[in-house]
């Protein structure tokens, strides 16, 4: 019973990170060839970044083990699309993307100016910063370290 | 006279890779890419070397041939992440690598790039559904995804509608962020959402995270071009400022319960 639930709540989890994909991917104007190709490399991203959750990884390291698989993946497929991995891997990772951490943080430094220092406020803006820029650290590392790893100083495509 | 037609072979041939690396960082490449295409480019076109160094703000390229050093520097100016721009740039770049091109099919092949923009209805839609599957996937429920998604539809159009109109991009993100949070914060008080999720009010002004800078942010720092990634960092945080503001003032104006 706990598979079948397991296997529901990740497949709804894929199909809810493939628009995102899609839709940032529109944004940066991906040529539209490439859009499919986002859509299915951001599903498998925030896939198994649930799946590492659900087994007890923490937020970070499971990102940015999700960012290597689709920084890996996304080179494998520049090569016979001949464009660079990040024309379509950024948009695929914009799911992961810790959005409305930042503007937590963002919002509590606001507030601190506005009303004075507060404890509470002082522990959301530092928990919330310190998340956010680590799972776009993880995120963005992630994504170049296969590239580094791999292919050293050659060039890619 | 072999001398100067040399020298003015060299001089188009340094006009071009400095196109090409400002066409990359005019669209959003990250500097390691503009750095590599424009060295590929230069090498393939016959120079000894190419050395460039890269700034947020300009490009300074210096191309080296039998002795002769030319440079030439390019002033930037930001013209939106265009990925489809980036991967024209990459073709032609190969494709003179494998000599089907000389340098006057690549002068030609840049002055026919034109950037790609898909219509507004249809990005509009698409960014409004995105936001509606981050509402949903931050346990927002069915009934935050769909107010976020009426907010962030408004709000992408007003940002398009600004952008094409060449608003300053930072004014521009506080009053789409002003926008999304009106609409979605004045929803959240309908008798009909009593008990809905604040998540969905955040979720509304997701369409304004700046993913790309940042990405490229760390990147490039990553990479070791450490003042393009600090002044991308930048940006970016001040974009995530002005969006911050945007939602403050909204909120403060019409008093709306808080998203946390």
């Amino acid at each position: 019973m706990d598979v079948i639930w397991f296997l529901l709540a990740l497949i709804q989890d894929m199909l809810l990170s493939a628009i995102p994909a899609v839709g940032f991917a529109m944004v940066f104007n991906v040529p539209h060839r490439a859009l499919p190709w986002c859509a299915l490399l951001g599903a498998m991203g925030h896939g198994a970044r649930f799946a590492m959750v659900y087994w007890g990884f923490n937020i970070e390291w499971s990102t940015f083990a999700a960012s290597m698989l689709v920084g890996s993946i996304g080179i494998r497929w520049s090569r016979w699309y001949l464009a660079h991995p990040k024309v379509f891997t950024v948009a695929a990772v914009i799911p992961m993307f810790p959005g409305i951490s930042a503007y937590t943080a963002m919002i509590s430094a606001v507030k601190i100016g506005h009303q004075g220092y507060s404890e509470d406020l002082m522990i959301l803006l530092l928990t919330n910063f310190l998340k956010a820029s680590s799972i776009v650290g993880a995120l963005s590392i992630g994504l170049s370290i296969p590239g580094l790893w791999i292919y050293r100083k050659r060039p890619r495509v | 006279m072999q001398m100067q037609e040399d020298q003015s072979s060299q001089r188009a041939i340094t006009r071009l890779c400095i196109q090409c690396g400002l066409f990359l960082l005019q669209h959003g490449a990250e500097s390691a890419l503009v750095e590599e295409l424009s060295t590929r480019l230069g090498l393939a076109l016959g120079m000894d070397s190419v050395e460039s160094s890269i700034s947020s703000n300009a490009i300074v390229l210096t191309t080296i041939k039998d002795g002769q050093c030319l440079t030439s520097t390019r002033k930037n100016s930001d013209r939106g992440i265009n990925m489809h721009v980036v991967t024209e740039v990459q073709h032609i770049v190969i494709m003179t690598e494998h000599k089907l091109l000389d340098a006057r099919d690549v002068d030609k092949r840049f002055s026919q790039v034109k950037p790609l923009r898909y219509p507004r209805w249809l990005v509009t839609v698409m960014v409004g559904l995105s936001c509606a599957c981050f509402c949903r996937l931050n346990n927002g429920g069915w009934d935050g995804a769909f107010i976020t998604f009426c907010a962030s539809s408004v709000a992408m159009y007003v940002r398009l509608l600004l952008a094409s109109r060449h608003m300053h991009p930072q004014i521009n993100f506080c009053i789409t962020a002003f926008v999304a949070t009106t609409v979605s914060g004045l929803m959240l008080t309908l008798p009909v959402f009593m008990h809905t999720s604040t998540v969905a009010m955040a979720a509304s002004v997701l369409l304004l995270v700046p993913g790309f800078p940042l990405i490229n942010a760390v990147a490039d720092m990553f990479k070791g071009h450490i003042n393009t990634g600090l002044a991308r960092w930048a940006i970016a945080s001040l974009l995530t400022l002005a969006t911050c503001i945007g939602v403050v003032m909204s909120m403060t104006l019409w008093g709306l319960r808080g998203w946390m």
